[in-house]
């Protein structure tokens, strides 16, 4: 298994929400989150104060997938969430060795 | 052993488990009987306080036979008690309610008191059911257990099952809720009582409904007989209110609560969406349908709750009373003010003088005041006579409640006092539409009529922001001039949600006979109605939709049309998103929220210059449309091409027109004017060729009256036409106190436009005078934008406002040989926000000039 998680504009959660459930993606985590890539947020100057905006607000998704589903639901991610412009955000990778069904104790296979 | 102290958060000692225990089959089938009997009478929808009594009673038989038998197999025992607590004590015992005991022995624990307490407990845990056990020495009573409050208020309902009498009556002296101990039990229940309330946001209209512990709920029954009791001699000789509705109130909770743990197999106490249906069929409400049935069970519910609620804030009050409000004493021949609040001069007289009920409320919301019980009740008992045309139908009527709208902390509080008694839905009868109406969906929490009362308390609050958040969206609440028809929006945002579709349009659709009935002016009622059929759109933009993206922004401007209308718009989506639920506006939606307003804001100030009328346009379309007959099409047109877009969003159709005429057979050094009074502020516009100095001029006439100039525009067209309008107050009472005062102004203005006049030989007097200096604790910002217009440079000036301020500044820049074309004008309290347009021989400004002129208006200020 692994956990992809996305971290993309909070316009684009239902963009690709939508491109999981073509997939028939069962589940997701959606959080809302702050920070920066390379860009280092932006510059507002409101009334002639200047002032930085450090960390822009982004939403990550987290999904966990069998191995075999990974790379469509990766290509899915980043197909619905892309604009071509910086700070579209980015998709990180990390296997998952097991998880458990906390209401039956069951653990997944 | 060692800590006698055992409650059902921690085990019994190894040692007790094998204990004697026994459960005989005939005692289990018989509470199996008694348990099964509740059940069924719970899914009768008779599972109430009789019920509840009954299955009390077949719990007290069990434990007096587990007690005996185990009292009779432990050994030698220290004197013991076995008593009931809590909920369990006052005989309320729902299916899976926890069994509060208290077991006290009157010597030490040792090990025959652990095989009694083993004998006791054992078969309760081995029939699965909730205990919560208390187990102390006597002497432990001595202490009150200041970690565990609840336990002590627990033990105000202790009630002997069985057990030694003695030491019950040595555990009650101990432990009687009467004097200092009265006083302890207080000071312990209030704060939880509060904590609890907070947890709620301090509303009944909960959607889903705990009916335990919400406001309203059965803990709030058990807090009003417990302060009662606690300080009965502050309740000696007085009435209670509520008569025996409190007993009617308690029965429907206990009913729904056990039609819950009959239905759910556990101690489920939140009516969940889901549960609602089941309860309302259950409880046999009224309807036709699922929906309506659960309407029906809802507000009953409500009605139920806020009785509570309202008994229990009275039972507050006699225990620790409020400071007084204010020195006793008359405000009014209608209104006076007691310890309790505002109360009728002469209640009897009162009941047939609606237009006193709203001074009531009027000088309660003004002073912070609360409205006492019997003005309520009075207004309740005659409301029903008056339609809504009855309180608006003068000019002054109008006016007051248009101004007893204005946010200010209190108004919501007062409003929900308008709405318990009738007089909200007199004044604003759409309203009633949704009333304690549920809208089933994942994030509201609140029926939509505490909904829109908690949005009305959320823009409150921002008059004292929590943080640095918030205050941002303060300074706006701040700067808007007529933030009274915020509220009226917020009050009708949601009406429309009586249907299940589009409930904006619905809402505005609603919302125009109010706006008939208050005679607002065309201007204000198209604000409101934007407002209410906007309401969801700045939320879909910056949750939907890219706010970084340029075009975005743009359109969503398009939108707003004006900087007034995208503070009030982003304002009313701050307090709706944060009225949903506690936690839902949050410090992530606000960022988002804000860089979408100021990103607008950037673009409706220092960017609208280059967005011209267009032949396209719908907004142009209207106004051909509508044109009067003694205006020409050409003459129109002439007039409205090369104005800013801008100018159709900020001024209503009779505007237009007027200012089309004014704008006829203009020469050179000729100015036509208009000045109008609306409410406390004057508007002047002017029409007039343009030339070097005119801005400046106009504002130094202005300033040489006395006239304080808080918000205006001027535009300049391609054809050389000016057109100002400035709004402004008469500081120095020139305009009350003269009869020719009007035409005074227009004299001067003429000459000074004309060149006859020099305003600067006029304003000497004034410049020299100490009284109209600045003051200077407000932090000077210049800035120059030449990113936003292609033909202009954008000057924002941010500064203390002071009479003649925008004299000085024009003036400035015309000496730096600068020309102003457009102007933006606004206040924030004393501080003045202006952005100017301007350009230097018919482009922008280069660095060098930028640097010039920053240097001049930097002097200017300095020596003001």
């Amino acid at each position: 298994m692994k956990l992809i998680k996305s971290i993309v504009r909070p316009n684009k959660v239902d963009d690709v929400r939508e491109a999981l459930e073509k997939l028939n993606i069962p589940g997701m985590t959606v959080t809302e989150v702050r920070g920066h890539g390379r860009q280092k947020g932006h510059t507002a100057v409101y009334r002639g104060k200047e002032y930085n905006v450090t960390l822009l607000p982004k939403v990550e998704i987290e999904v966990v997938v069998p191995d075999e589903l990974a790379d469509d639901v990766i290509a899915a991610m980043i197909g619905a969430a892309r604009t071509g412009e910086i700070g579209d955000g980015r998709v990180f990778v990390t296997p998952v060795e097991h998880s458990y069904n906390i209401r039956t104790g069951e653990r997944d296979v | 052993m060692s800590d006698s102290r055992i409650s059902s958060d921690s085990t019994l000692p190894a040692a007790a488990a094998d204990a004697t225990r026994s459960l005989a089959p005939e005692w289990s089938a018989r509470f199996a009987a008694a348990r099964e009997t509740l059940r069924i009478e719970a899914l009768a929808g008779r599972g109430g306080r009789e019920a509840q009594r009954r299955y009390a009673a077949a719990v007290d038989d069990l434990l007096r036979r587990l007690a005996s038998h185990a009292a009779a197999v432990a050994g030698p025992l220290a004197p013991w008690v076995v008593a009931a607590v809590g909920g369990y004590g006052r005989r309320t015992l729902c299916l899976h309610s926890d069994i509060d005991l208290l077991i006290v022995f009157g010597g030490p624990i040792g090990p025959a008191e652990e095989r009694f307490l083993s004998g006791v407990l054992q078969p309760l845990w081995d029939l699965r059911l909730s205990v919560g056990h208390h187990v102390r020495e006597l002497g432990d009573l001595d202490v009150e257990d200041e970690n565990n409050p609840e336990f002590e208020l627990a033990l105000c309902d202790l009630r002997l099952l069985t057990g030694d009498v003695a030491l019950f009556d040595e555990i009650c002296a101990r432990r009687r809720p009467d004097g200092a101990r009265g006083a302890r039990i207080v000071a312990t229940l209030l704060p939880l009582v509060e904590e609890r309330y907070a947890s709620f946001n301090d509303t009944v209209y909960q959607l889903e409904p705990d009916l335990k512990r919400a406001p309203g709920g059965l803990r709030d029954l058990a807090a009003i007989r417990l302060l009662r009791t606690a300080a009965r001699e502050a309740f000696a000789g007085r009435v209670t209110p509520e008569g025996e509705r409190l007993d009617q109130a308690e029965e429907l909770l206990l009913r729904m609560r056990a039609v819950l743990h009959a239905t759910t197999g556990r101690d489920a106490n939140v009516l969940t969406h889901e549960l609602q249906e089941t309860v309302a069929t259950v409880l046999d409400m009224p309807g036709a349908t699922p929906r309506l049935r659960v309407e029906a069970l809802m507000g009953q519910y409500f009605r139920h709750a806020r009785r509570v609620v309202r008994a229990l804030a009275w039972t507050r009050a006699v225990v620790r009373p409020p400071a007084p409000v204010a020195d006793p004493g008359r405000i009014s021949a209608h209104v006076e003010v007691g310890a309790d609040g505002v109360r009728f001069a002469d209640p009897v007289l009162a009941a047939t003088q609606p237009m006193a009920w709203l001074e009531a409320f009027e000088v309660a919301i003004a002073n912070g005041y609360p409205v006492s019980d019997d003005v309520l009740v009075c207004i309740q008992e005659n409301v029903g006579r008056y339609p809504a045309e009855y309180f608006v139908a003068t000019e002054d009527a109008r006016l007051r409640l248009r101004a007893m709208l204005d946010p200010r902390p209190g108004l919501s509080a007062r409003l929900g006092d308008m709405l318990e008694c009738g007089l909200l839905t007199a004044l604003f009868p759409e309203f009633e539409k949704i009333r304690s109406r549920v809208i089933r969906d994942f994030y509201h929490k609140y029926t939509v009529d505490e909904h829109t009362l908690l949005a009305i308390r959320s823009l409150e609050s921002l008059r004292h922001p929590v943080s640095a958040g918030r205050a941002r969206f303060a300074s706006l609440l701040n700067e808007l001039p007529a933030p009274e028809l915020l509220v009226l929006a917020l009050l009708y945002h949601d009406v429309g949600k009586w249907r299940d579709d589009d409930h904006a349009t619905e809402s505005a659709r609603l919302a125009r006979p109010m706006l008939e009935r208050l005679q607002l002016e065309p201007a204000d009622r198209a604000t409101v109605e934007f407002l209410i059929r906007e309401h969801l759109s700045m939320s879909r933009v910056v949750f939907r939709l890219d706010v970084g993206d340029p075009d975005v922004v743009a359109s969503f401007a398009s939108l707003v049309g004006s900087e007034e209308l995208l503070k009030m718009l982003c304002l009313m989506t701050v307090v709706d998103i944060d009225a949903v639920a506690p936690g839902t506006l949050t410090p992530y939606k606000e960022d988002l929220l804000w860089r979408l307003y100021v990103d607008t804001y950037n673009h409706l100030t220092l960017g609208y210059a280059d967005e011209l009328i267009s032949r396209e346009e719908a907004d142009r379309t209207r106004v051909f449309a509508e044109c009067p007959d003694d205006i020409t099409e050409e003459e129109l047109a002439r007039f409205l091409d090369g104005l800013p877009r801008r100018y159709l969003r900020v001024f209503s159709l009779p505007d237009i027109y007027r200012h089309v005429r004014l704008a006829r057979g203009l020469h050179p050094d000729e100015v036509h004017l208009s000045l109008e009074r609306r409410d406390a502020i004057w508007v002047l516009t002017v029409a007039a060729l343009d030339k070097p100095y005119l801005f400046s001029n106009i504002a130094g006439v202005l300033a040489t009256f006395g006239m304080n100039i808080h918000r205006g525009q001027a535009m300049t067209t391609p054809d050389h036409l000016v057109l100002d309008v400035f709004e402004f107050t008469d500081e120095e009472g020139f305009l009350r106190q003269n009869a020719g005062a009007r035409e005074e102004i227009a004299r001067v203005l003429r000459n000074v436009v004309a060149g006859a006049t020099d305003v600067r030989t006029l304003l000497r007097g004034r410049e020299r005078s100490p009284l109209h200096r600045r003051r200077t604790d407000i932090e000077t910002h210049i800035s120059f934008d030449n990113s936003h217009s292609a033909r202009h440079t954008a000057l924002e000036i941010i500064t203390a406002d002071a009479p003649g301020l925008l004299y000085r500044i024009s003036r400035v820049i015309s000496d730096m040989g600068c020309d102003v074309d457009l102007v933006l004008i606004s206040t924030e309290g004393r501080k003045a926000i202006d952005v100017l347009h301007v350009t230097r021989n018919g482009a922008k400004l280069d660095e060098q000039d930028q640097h010039a002129l920053r240097q001049q208006l930097e002097l200017t200020l300095e020596d003001y």
